[in-house]
């Protein structure tokens, strides 16, 4: 009764769960526009994610899955479906998500394995793959129960809940389910005993297992966090693939809009988070997107932005790398290291971007 | 059938009026008059002949008597300061009074001006301490209050027997303490002359103006040439002249010098100025608060009286209420702006049909094309905010900036500008009448014209005020396009008359009708408002006919047309409804038809948001308005219809880099001038075919001979 009276004034005052506050992007996150600089490498045309095995990097890419070695990025493996995930196995071969409702391993001393369903359910979401730390299963992200993988938005919006971590065996071919109920599971890493999981809609890290487990690594994030992969000098490469406006919190709650929008209103318009923006007029638009003698301010609430966090092990911020509102590498869904560089995938714009590790760092570490 | 229901709800409940209401200066006044009100109704229910004539008779002669010392206090406070002393003040008077009438025998005139003198010497005590020696008024007061207090229980020690013994007979004296003038009593006729004339200093008197100055910041006053010090003396010395008043007819009614005389007269009085909303914290304050304040506490201790409460709980339930007065008002002045401005803005139920198909293959007149890619740009960088622009019938070039200047570009490549005219505020429409006056309409502060000789004049500032309107909207706030008949009458719009001009936005969340059309007649120099309650009207032009405007509503997405003469006269018929854009300024075009400007597109979530006001409340109080849904005007196009609500053509520039935003557009010799309010340029683009000798004015008024 109190606590459903205490809700009751928090709505009527916008406090607590009705607070729409969303925390800044200062301190480590101070933004940059190092990922708007960046070089483009390729431009491609439906990118989906990244991996490496050390020696080069695998993109996916609709059906197919590219190598870019020295050369010109060749095609080593090609599917009936898109590829929705992808990574490279310790012993060698890879394993992909395929529209979200399987993952197969290719290549390695592990080919051919395949799984469907996960604890009595389908696989709905899969959207990141990572070995584990022992090498002897992949963790992998199915992200919702309730919505395919393309259809993330309505997640986020229908406040889904039902992201898991699953675990393959790749040596009996079992799975296990690690975690369940997540907001949104996007993105998953090896960290000692635990696993890092991406809570995409909960802006956290959460660590599933080891010592401090269900316990979040890091919160209160500005953005909605996606993929983590290990950096080559210890901690890891987290990149957030949309970022929070108070709008968008707002809207969140207000069942009834949120209801009455995602029925009437087509799904590129809604007042919702985007990978990229600004190419309609159609696209709701709010008061700091005024251009103003021909400019748009960097600072207006991101509908679409561009974010890389580098975490240290323990999973604090050490450093990030943006691409803010007036630019247009947005989106970022993945980002590998690999030979002292960082390749990061902007879905946003479609395109494959490299920077220089210790050119960044010499930039933004004092 | 719910959203029925939310638009009735919104058509028949006037949500803006509580915000007007709350924003008008009155209410601080009125919330004292309705809690008099409901006091005066619960005691006249518990006791029978709480309000007949002679007990009201009796209540005012008491109300006169502390009234005056609420008087007095209240001056104190709104300067900033606290008079606890007068109480002790109001004694020593009465004692004062009686001691030259009983025992010195001195006239009745006598008696009264060494009265108030001596009051006025106490207080000026209190007023040098405070206001020349700068002690604290809380602390002075309390100190001259025991001072005071010990002297006159040193004096009736000596002179009360004596006074208790003498039974003086004199008429003035008598009618002082019990006469009346047609049933009024006489201290209700003296306090009501005062109150008056306080009334008249306080609002309309320099001084009056000096001690709010005061007390609403005593360093500005202080920087203002206010002569500080002394006028806070001089309102210690008001407060005990006017303590002395009070006095003086407490004595010529009951005529005795009781040790308890005064006492805890601080409290009631105190409580009497802050029930009746003068705000401690000084500054604000009127004589009519006094009033209220002091008639509330009058009835509530007579009422306890009446009702054989002992004097403990009355006392008690006094300062309970001065304690609850003094939180609500300092919660009040602390959070009164907070308070309006939530309430203030109201949206209300807007809906319009689905959006018209702008997509490129959609084949309407509305499909996007890239034909603007080829504006080229006039004055790129040197000019801000043109939100007009009109040419004269030698080819210059006008055009409004945001630093309130009228420029003039010189033909032929338009490289050239000077300041036409300085205004001072945002030019924003421009018209030019048959002896070539440019008229303006400036936001924020009305209609003006320049002459051929380059002399700024005020047309017109305001208008008639409308009788069901709570907010003056008398003044013109956001005078926005106009044109001229041909009888050389104005017809402009007003946008809103709720908001300023930089706070349009706001005005487009609430989505109301709140602009008008106003017609200003330089023959006779009259200003009337023709039209009201239209969703932010916007561009205005005389139609073919000459006897009717073209207007458009920007939130409404319509086009109307109202006519002022002929047959139709007072009509509005719609031209164009359900525009995919939000319509801006509207202009003749050299075949006949009309160029309309769409400054900005209607986007789904903000249409759907308009058909839910309460969402949009909401999101006003909760998201700071960087963050709120706006109408988008960072795309928009120029479009081309005729009279019977044809749209013939539409002009886009999709990458809006040339020319990012389009409130207005104006034909001269085969180009069309764009201009926009958020742009660092002017556009210029080739109309392919159109007539190269078209000039507006020649046209509208005939060539010049």
């Amino acid at each position: 009764m109190i606590a459903a009276v205490g809700h009751w004034v928090d709505r009527v005052l916008g406090r607590g769960e009705a607070s729409t506050t969303v925390p800044p992007f200062d301190g480590q996150l101070k933004p940059n526009q190092l990922l708007e600089t960046a070089t483009v490498l390729a431009e491609l045309d439906a990118p989906e994610d990244l991996a490496t095995d050390g020696k080069a990097v695998f993109v996916a890419n609709g059906r197919t899955v590219l190598r870019l070695g020295a050369g010109a990025p060749g095609e080593i493996a090609r599917f009936d479906r898109p590829v929705t995930a992808l990574c490279c196995l310790p012993d060698g071969g890879l394993a992909v998500a395929l529209e979200g409702s399987e993952v197969r391993t290719l290549g390695g001393v592990r080919e051919g394995r395949r799984w469907e369903t996960a604890a009595g359910a389908p696989l709905t979401a899969v959207n990141a793959l990572a070995p584990s730390a022992d090498g002897q299963s992949v963790l992998a992200t199915d992200g919702s129960r309730a919505q395919p993988y393309e259809r993330w938005c309505h997640d986020l919006m229908g406040h889904g809940r039902s992201g898991r971590l699953i675990a393959f065996d790749l040596v009996g071919g079992g799975e296990r389910l690690l975690a369940d109920g997540l907001a949104y599971a996007f993105g998953a890493a090896a960290a000692g005993p635990a696993v890092w999981v991406s809570e995409s809609w909960r802006h956290r890290l959460v660590a599933i297992g080891g010592p401090k487990a269900g316990r979040p690594v890091l919160e209160g994030l500005p953005a909605y966090p996606s993929r983590i992969a290990p950096a080559a000098g210890g901690g890891y490469w987290l990149t957030a693939f949309i970022a929070r406006t108070q709008l968008v919190e707002f809207v969140l709650r207000e069942p009834a809009y949120c209801r009455r929008m995602m029925r009437e209103v087509d799904p590129r318009y809604w007042i919702a988070p985007r990978l990229s923006s600004g190419s309609t007029f159609l696209e709701p638009m709010q008061g700091a997107h005024i251009k103003t003698m021909g400019i748009l301010k960097p600072w207006a609430p991101p509908r679409s932005y561009g974010l890389v966090i580098r975490l240290s092990p323990e999973g604090l911020p050490r450093y990030a790398l943006h691409s803010r509102v007036d630019g247009t590498h947005h989106g970022v869904v993945a980002a590998v290291e690999c030979r002292g560089e960082l390749f990061v995938l902007a879905k946003g714009c479609r395109k494959l971007l490299r920077l220089s590790v210790a050119a960044i760092e010499q930039e933004l570490l004092p | 059938m719910n959203e029925k229901l939310v638009s009735l709800r919104y058509r028949y409940w006037p949500d803006h009026l509580l915000g007007e209401i709350l924003s008008k200066r009155w209410t601080e006044t009125a919330i004292p008059v309705i809690v008099l009100i409901a006091v005066a109704i619960v005691f006249s229910r518990a006791i029978p002949g709480f309000l007949t004539p002679a007990s009201l008779a009796d209540t005012a002669r008491q109300a006169g008597e502390i009234g005056f010392v609420v008087l007095g206090m209240s001056l104190v406070i709104i300067v900033g300061g606290i008079d606890l002393s007068v109480g002790s003040m109001f004694a020593l008077t009465d004692f004062c009074a009686l001691f030259c009438l009983d025992i010195l025998n001195w006239p009745v005139a006598a008696v009264i001006l060494v009265t108030l003198a001596v009051g006025g010497l106490l207080g000026l005590v209190n007023g040098i301490l405070i206001g020349y020696f700068r002690l604290r008024a809380f602390i002075t007061t309390l100190i001259t209050l025991i001072v005071y207090r010990a002297g006159y229980d040193l004096l009736i020690l000596d002179y009360s027997n004596q006074i208790a013994a003498a039974f003086p007979d004199l008429p003035s004296w008598n009618f002082m303490g019990g006469g009346d003038l047609f049933g009024v009593p006489s201290v209700a006729l003296v306090y009501a002359a005062v109150a008056i004339f306080g009334h008249v200093f306080l609002t309309r008197l320099r001084p009056g103006w000096h001690i709010t100055a005061i007390g609403g910041s005593r360093r500005s006053a202080y920087n203002s040439g206010i002569p500080v010090r002394r006028t806070i003396a001089q309102c210690y010395l008001a407060s005990g002249v006017l303590t002395a008043v009070g006095a003086l007819f407490f004595a010529a009614r009951l005529g005795t010098v009781g040790g308890d005389i005064g006492v805890g007269l601080e409290v009631t009085v105190l409580t009497a100025a802050i029930l009746g909303g003068i705000s401690l914290g000084g500054g604000k304050g009127s004589v009519a608060k006094a009033l209220v304040g002091t008639l509330i506490v009058l009835l509530i201790t007579n009422g306890l009286t009446t009702l054989s409460a002992p004097g403990g709980v009355n006392r008690m339930v006094l300062a309970g209420i001065l304690l609850l007065a003094a939180m609500i008002d300092i919660r009040w002045v602390k959070n009164r702006y907070r308070i309006i401005s939530k309430v203030y803005v109201s949206p209300t139920y807007h809906a319009m049909p689905p959006v018209p198909s702008t997509a490129a293959d959609s084949g309407t007149a509305f499909a996007l094309n890239d034909r603007l890619r080829e504006v080229s740009e006039i004055g790129l960088g040197r000019i801000e905010a043109p939100e007009d622009v009109i040419l004269d019938r030698e080819d210059n070039l006008y055009a409004g900036s945001r630093h309130g200047d009228i420029i003039r570009f010189f033909p032929p490549d338009y490289e050239r500008m000077e300041v036409y005219a300085h205004i001072g505020g945002q030019p924003l429409g421009m018209a030019f009448d048959r002896r070539d006056n440019l008229y303006v309409c400036i936001g924020g502060m009305g209609l003006y014209r320049i002459t051929p000789e380059r002399k700024v004049e005020k047309a017109t500032d305001e208008t008639n005020r409308s009788l069901r309107s709570v907010n003056d909207d008398s003044r013109l706030r956001l005078a926005d396009d106009l044109d001229i008949a041909d009888d050389g009458r104005v017809f402009f719009s007003e946008a809103t008359v709720r908001y300023e001009m930089h706070e349009w936005p706001v005005d487009g969340l609430e989505a109301r009708g709140n602009g008008r059309i106003v017609c200003y007649d330089p023959n006779a120099n009259t200003t009337r408002t023709v039209l009201r309650g239209l969703k932010f009207p916007n561009g205005v032009c005389v139609a073919g006919d000459g006897q009717s405007i073209l207007f458009a509503e920007t939130w409404g997405c319509t086009v109307k047309r109202y006519w002022f003469a002929g047959p139709k006269t007072g009509k509005v018929e719609l031209v164009l409804d359900n525009l995919p854009g939000y319509p801006d300024n509207i202009n003749l075009a050299s075949d006949g038809n009309y160029w309309l400007a769409l400054v900005g597109m209607r986007c789904p979530a903000l249409d759907l948001a308009w058909r839910m006001p309460g969402f949009r409340r909401r999101m006003a109080k909760r998201l700071p308005i960087d963050e709120w849904l706006f109408p988008n005007i960072n795309t928009g196009c120029v479009i081309k219809f005729n009279e019977q609500g044809q749209v013939l053509e539409s002009l886009w520039d999709l990458g809006g880099v040339n020319h990012p935003m389009i409130t207005s557009m104006r034909e001269h010799r085969g180009h069309l001038y764009l201009g926009g309010i958020q742009n660092n340029r002017i556009g210029r683009y080739k109309l392919p075919g159109a007539d190269p000798d078209f000039v507006q004015y020649d046209v509208r008024w005939g060539r010049r001979a």
